[in-house]
């Protein structure tokens, strides 16, 4: 999970790191201001500098004007939750330092570089390596800053923490100027602060696309594989939804609910029940079918209780595909058929 | 990974699916000595008796693997207690548990030479011999395949697909699905190296550079047998996590376009379709 600028620069402060002098403002007119500044839209997409979501102000005209522009601009689609308005830092030199999880090597890895700034991607001068190789090689002045973000990264379960740019200003002070922090949603039970940003309350694991096939599954990548399937059959996806393991029928219903909510008038469903037990999904499809006729369901369920789940949707006059391939077949002619019912 | 005689034990034994599965492997002829729970009321489930504490486990019942059903946020206290018992195999079924704690769990478990599996993983199954897992058995009919996946349902399809329409499985091997695991595509390859399976399917995801990896590796080490593999989410959009908390596609090499060329370009095997899994 992404976690706001404005909330990262909170917890660096806490853990004794130099950031800038800052309001947050969520609504316009701000009560409060800083001059001269720079103002950030705090949101989660990469790439907010080059996007325009970074404004100066040198006077208070120009601190309300940009102010506002923000609050209103969504950048790459994405609307703010507020902007923060910074002291401007005069920057004598750039440093980059990142620690992020190394899945190969299944431990932590720390990257820092003597050249920060938005270009770090094209830097040849960076060294990775253990949190203890990185404090060996720093210039002297990171000694104590290092141990503080070491100390940041593992007691606030982050995925990632990246601070781009460390500004040393003339006297040789160390200021994060920007803050990249992701907390392992696995975590979150014992990270309250974060938790209040949670957009996702669902039972279940969703994802929106753009197509308008819905699709729902137990298990990530039988509902990966689904969504492929459909592709493949030159349709496309309308998200991805995992009802997980051991689905029970509120969950189900949620999530048959939640596409009926998107306006997704087909979906596949694809179970294959290891702890997932096929005849509570079949009654589960039938209660939503008899409220909702328009919605055409496409069903393939196997696995635990399987025979019990097929009489169930047998007697409704639901048909039970007995594979994908077979169930995307299906999709296929109905809607091809519907297709050349439209000409 | 697994000889087929493990003396198990279960920690969680007394939770729902812990006890549920316990059941279902006993009746798969699995041989469960004991498990644990921190619930002292429950002395026996299934026959099974429950103890205390992982070191009565090794003390008392000589238990060499324990298969973890502990909930997640007692799950580290949970395998740290069964790595200083002793035990040597740790196949970890639960899910969401923190990575940090994952890294934890690793560091440690490589310093005691002690061999995990999963978390977040459906476990092993030899068909007809043993399982510590939860897959459902009827999908899985003896044979001679080897089956490694990161993705639970997706490998009960696919050795649905392998018993029915071809030569049946030999083992298949349950990773999980998290960005830290036990054991990786690498590591699944030296086993099956090592009891010469000749046919191997691998089901990949999207993130990370692991199967690739993996199959190098295979080739590197002499692996002369079969490999076919089949991906999932093709159509998995980057920096969107697809259910699986490792199934996140940040950057290239990632994405199941380049992994899927990568894999023909040095002649692997790469399936469209479950139905093509056929040796």
């Amino acid at each position: 999970m992404k976690i706001h600028e404005f909330v990262g620069k909170k917890i660096l402060k806490e853990y004794g790191i130099n950031v800038p002098e800052s309001v947050f403002i969520k609504n316009f007119p701000p009560e409060k201001g800083i001059i001269p500044s720079v103002i950030k839209s705090q949101v989660l997409v990469g790439g907010r500098m080059k996007s325009g979501g970074v404004l100066f102000a040198d006077n208070g005209e120009e601190f309300l004007r940009n102010t506002e522009i923000l609050l209103k601009k969504p950048i790459k689609g994405e609307f703010p939750y507020g902007v923060l308005a910074e002291e401007k830092i005069k920057i004598n030199h750039e440093y980059y330092i990142s620690a992020v999880l190394n899945r190969e090597k299944r431990s932590e890895e720390w990257i820092f570089s003597e050249e920060g700034g938005i270009e770090i991607e094209n830097s040849e001068n960076i060294k990775k390596g253990s949190y203890e190789e990185i404090l060996n090689t720093v210039p002297e002045k990171f000694r104590t800053f290092l141990p503080k973000l070491k100390k940041i990264f593992n007691e606030k379960d982050l995925t990632l923490l990246e601070i781009n740019p460390v500004a040393e200003d003339t006297s040789g002070n160390l200021t994060a100027l920007d803050c990249v922090m992701h907390v392992d949603d696995n975590a979150l039970f014992r990270q309250p602060w974060a938790k209040k940003f949670t957009e996702d309350d669902h039972d279940f694991h969703y994802v929106e696309l753009d197509g308008n096939i819905g699709i729902i599954g137990c298990g990530a990548g039988i509902v990966m594989a689904t969504m492929d399937a459909v592709k493949n059959a030159g349709y496309s996806p309308a998200n991805f939804l995992d009802i997980g393991g051991g689905a029970d029928k509120e969950t189900t219903l949620n999530a048959l609910n939640l596409l009926k909510s998107k306006n997704i008038k087909i979906t596949v469903m694809n179970i294959f029940g290891g702890i997932t037990k096929c005849d509570v999904i079949a009654n589960s499809i039938l209660e939503f079918k008899e409220i909702n006729k328009d919605i055409k369901l496409f069903i393939r369920l196997t696995g635990t209780n399987e025979e019990e789940a097929g009489i169930i949707l047998e007697k409704n006059n639901i048909k039970n595909y007995k594979d994908l391939d077979e169930m995307i077949n299906a999709l296929d002619i109905f809607l091809k058929k519907e297709v050349h019912n439209n000409d | 990974m697994t000889e087929g005689n493990e003396k198990v034990c279960v920690q969680g034994i007394t939770g729902k699916y812990g006890k549920f599965h316990t059941e279902k492997m006993l009746k798969y002829g699995t041989n469960i000595v004991c498990g644990v729970s921190k619930n002292s009321s429950v002395k026996e489930i299934a026959g099974v008796p429950v103890l205390n504490s992982a070191e009565d486990a090794v003390k008392i019942y000589k238990a060499d693997t324990s298969v973890v059903f502990v909930p997640a946020r007692f799950a580290k206290d949970a395998v740290t207690e069964a790595i200083y018992a002793g035990i040597k195999k740790i196949i970890i079924i639960t899910e969401h548990i923190p990575i940090h704690d994952m890294i934890e769990i690793y560091s440690l478990s490589k310093e005691k030479n002690v061999k995990i599996i999963g978390p977040n993983c459906p476990g092993i199954i030899i068909p007809s011999v043993l399982k510590i897992g939860i897959m459902p058995e009827k999908a899985f009919k003896p044979g001679d395949i080897a089956i490694i996946s990161k993705s639970g349902t997706l490998m009960y399809e696919v050795a649905n697909q392998l018993s029915v329409n071809s030569s049946g499985i030999k083992i298949a091997i349950g990773l999980g699905g998290d960005p830290v695991t036990g054991t990786n595509v690498s590591e699944a390859f030296d086993y099956i190296i090592k009891k010469g399976i000749k046919k191997t399917v691998l089901i990949g995801e999207p993130g990370g550079n692991e199967e690739i990896k993996g199959i190098k590796h295979a080739i590197d080490k002499g692996y002369d047998g079969k490999i076919k593999t089949f991906f999932a989410g093709k159509t998995a959009p980057e920096g969107k996590t697809m259910g699986h908390a490792g199934a996140i596609v940040e950057g290239r090499e990632g994405s199941i376009a380049y992994k899927e060329s990568y894999l023909k370009s040095m002649g692997i095997d790469v399936s469209e379709k479950i139905s093509d899994l056929v040796f």
